[in-house]
């Protein structure tokens, strides 16, 4: 497949885990593009070896889970200085994050932890965000968080947040479907009213991911295949943003390959479906 | 309350379980304890599914109940310092050497190594090497003050037990129902890239010259000190093996 052939703007795309990566190298299946966490390759040389002969034939996205950008005791700036390397050698066609922070002074916490919502957190979270778009020298994707608790210190809505950054920073945004639905059914709030009241012209990317329900709330375990009600949220996210990138994300009881790629497949009919219906919609 | 000690607390309950200080800045609909779980159950069971993953020859060895209680442990005392889980872990085995078990299991430590090891070099990609006639070129009387960088994938231990003949017994899967374990010194190169790895013993002073190499030390250091140990070292033929074996990707002087 050369990379030439292939419209990332309407195509679905599976993330990369290292358990699949030998397969995909050998095979080179059909699939518009790969996702990858850079921090699972900065440190293993063999993979982001192999990363780089794939980034040869597919368009890659590097999204990052240990910048933590919500930090309140800074950007790690050796972990910066090690993800701009890696941009600078497989040069990705997006850069992308979670609102959220993971890091405290010299500890990782491997979590995507939550932050308040209020002018403070967003004074930081923009002050970071111009550090790491400054050091990658390239635009940073902003991710909704999946949400499990509040604060009592927060000031706003998670979407006033994004937008008020979106408006201070001119930032892209990486709307994760699943994390809104998720989030929605664990703080009580509606999904399409979120997702009518993002900034759609930030929308560059967007998620999808499996949930697993436990004692009636939704972890957003990234573990199980898409649920109807995620997609039939997607469906609503193409009618309100236009058809993106899309990504599907399994990280944890990672299935056979083909699996990914068959949710991959369903993601671009969905989305044909949804841009038709949307058509109509307008034609009226 | 600022957000730097929301962090902190937050950080608090995520690793040691203690909440009281984050709880009354936390807010939902229900429970709000049980979903702070949900946070500190990521945090634990991501890091210890993760060290259960890079140590599965340990699990073999001791029982995969005993090591994810040392895991669980680990992870509450010695947090990751940086975002790469893949180079979170090589102090796990010391966390052995102080627990009970290491009365029954002397070599569990060293095992446990052995295999952090292994799981190190089998990730490396290796460089180009220095020739035998690169280096000729160097006025020889350069040699004794100069330093040698080795491939990545390389690896030095020493053990007081035989932990490799324990480690192919696993890799192998031909261990004996019974089997009498019996100190004895080790010294070990463990040498792989690619996804390919393999181990094997040095003699004493072999393996003194080329960990002492390994280490960033001058050549003359490492065959003076090889030389300690054996009068009768050749360190020439030493260090001619080891470029030969490709092992030697740079020098400085």
């Amino acid at each position: 497949m050369e990379m030439e052939s292939m419209s990332l703007s309407n195509a679905a795309g599976i993330g990369l885990r290292l358990p699949h990566i030998l397969e995909v190298a050998a095979t080179r299946p059909h699939v518009g593009w790969l996702e990858i966490h850079p921090e699972n390759f900065l440190a293993n040389p063999h993979a982001a070896e192999l990363l780089c002969e794939l980034s040869e034939h597919y368009p890659v996205s590097f999204h990052t889970v240990g910048i933590s950008i919500g930090s309140a005791s800074g950007i790690d700036n050796n972990h910066l200085k090690r993800i701009r390397n890696l941009v600078q050698r497989i040069n990705p066609v997006f850069v992308s994050g979670h609102l959220a922070w993971s890091t405290f002074k010299h500890e990782y916490l491997n979590d995507l932890l939550p932050l308040p919502y209020n002018a403070e957190a967003l004074q930081l979270v923009e002050a970071h965000l111009h550090k790491v778009q400054d050091n990658l020298g390239r635009s940073y994707l902003i991710e909704n968080p999946s949400s499990y608790i509040g604060f009592t210190t927060s000031t706003m809505s998670e979407v006033e947040f994004l937008s008020e950054l979106v408006r201070r920073t001119g930032c892209s945004l990486l709307c994760d479907v699943s994390n809104i639905h998720v989030s929605a059914q664990n703080m009580g709030f509606d999904a399409h009213t979120y997702i009518d009241d993002l900034p759609s012209n930030a929308i560059s990317e967007l998620h999808l991911g499996g949930y697993t329900p436990e004692e009636g709330l939704l972890i957003d375990t990234h573990a199980a295949p898409i649920s109807k009600d995620a997609w039939d949220l997607y469906a609503y996210a193409v009618r309100r943003f236009g058809p993106k990138p899309t990504l599907i994300e399994w990280d944890n009881d990672i299935p056979p390959l083909t699996t990914l790629l068959a949710e991959a497949k369903h993601a671009e009919h969905i989305a044909v479906e949804a841009s038709l219906k949307e058509v109509r919609v307008v034609s009226h | 309350m600022c957000l730097t000690d929301i962090q902190q607390h937050m950080r608090e309950a995520v690793v040691t379980g203690r909440a009281e200080q984050i709880m009354p800045f936390l807010s939902a609909a229900t429970d709000v304890r049980n979903r702070l779980a949900i946070h500190q159950r990521n945090y634990e069971s991501s890091l210890v599914n993760a060290l259960l993953g890079k140590f599965p020859g340990t699990a073999w060895l001791v029982g995969t109940p005993f090591l994810r209680e040392m895991a669980r442990r680990f992870v509450r005392e010695s947090p990751p310092h940086a975002p790469c889980i893949a180079e979170y872990g090589e102090a796990f085995p010391n966390l052995f050497a102080q627990s009970p078990a290491a009365d029954h299991v002397p070599y569990l430590c060293a095992f446990a190594q052995l295999e952090w090891n292994i799981g190190h070099v089998a990730i490396a990609v290796d460089q180009p090497a220095l020739t035998i006639e690169e280096l000729s070129e160097i006025d020889p009387s350069l040699l004794p003050q100069m330093t040698l960088t080795l491939q990545h994938g390389l690896r030095y231990m020493a053990a007081s037990w035989p932990v490799d003949e324990l480690m192919k017994l696993y890799l192998t899967e031909t261990a004996p129902d019974h089997l009498q374990m019996e100190p004895s010194d080790v010294s070990l190169e463990i040498r792989g890239s690619s996804g390919e790895f393999h181990f094997n013993r040095l003699d004493a002073a072999d393996f003194i010259f080329r960990s002492t190499i390994a280490a960033g030390e001058r050549i003359a250091d490492a065959a003076e000190r090889a030389l300690g140990t054996n009068p009768a070292f050749d360190f020439g033929q030493s260090l001619i093996s080891l470029i030969l074996s490709g092992f030697v990707i740079g020098e400085s002087r």
